[in-house]
């Protein structure tokens, strides 16, 4: 089995990337693999406190705590989610909060990097 | 190197990919890329089609679109979630998303 670093930069809801993101990482983690997910830009905002599922929009929380709960590791940046004023008290249980340094530590020791831009 | 090229939009021109080199190149569709392994522009196939590279499509977003995955080009590959694990872990080593 293998690691996968997976950073991500799309947007949630807004782009289907991020969505791709997490159903990859299901994927993987069922077949045993270790996966990474560093969350940058406005993919930060999956790991935000108080969102709303609404139907016929995508819905990623639930999921992504389920893949946490699975031993999935979902990290967001520091500085997106401070620039766009959500702070650590706001972010969700489970999720980690790192600086930029923390997700070239986890590219160099994964086999597989995976860095999906944003949109 | 085995080069992994995940294409995610449907357009014309990829200049991008056009200027490449590798020896081992594997093309990805995934979200509207997916529409290079089936649509027709002037009767003609997408660019993507003719590269000497192996070309994958990601059956969950072909079947999202109303595509079926048995008529797509003969050339390209259908996996879904599963198989495209695989193909990460065992056919590549480095990945690029255009």
């Amino acid at each position: 089995m293998g690691k996968l670093a997976i950073g991500c930069f799309s947007s949630l809801v807004g782009s289907m990337s991020l969505d791709f993101a997490i159903k990859l990482s299901e994927a993987a983690i069922k077949k045993g693999h270790q996966v990474d997910i560093w969350l940058s830009g406005n993919a930060t905002m999956l790991s935000k406190k108080g969102q709303r599922k609404f139907q016929d929009y995508s819905s990623l929380e639930a999921k992504t705590k389920d893949l946490i709960s699975q031993g999935l590791n979902v990290t967001a940046c520091e500085a997106c989610a401070e620039s766009r004023g959500y702070h650590k008290e706001d972010t969700l249980e489970g999720f980690n909060r790192k600086s930029m340094d923390y997700y070239l530590a986890s590219c160099f020791n994964s086999d597989r990097v995976i860095h999906i831009g944003g949109e | 190197m085995k080069l992994g090229v995940f294409v995610n939009q449907y357009t014309k021109t990829n200049s991008t990919l056009d200027r490449i080199k590798t020896d081992n190149l594997g093309i990805i569709l995934v979200q509207n890329g997916v529409y290079h392994a089936a649509l027709k522009e002037n009767g003609k196939d997408s660019d993507i089609l003719s590269k000497a590279a192996k070309v994958y499509a990601l059956s969950e977003d072909v079947i999202s679109r109303g595509l079926s995955p048995d008529k797509l080009d003969k050339k390209v590959t259908v996996v879904d979630y599963n198989g495209l694990v695989d193909v990460i872990f065992n056919d590549y080593e480095k990945f690029i998303w255009l």
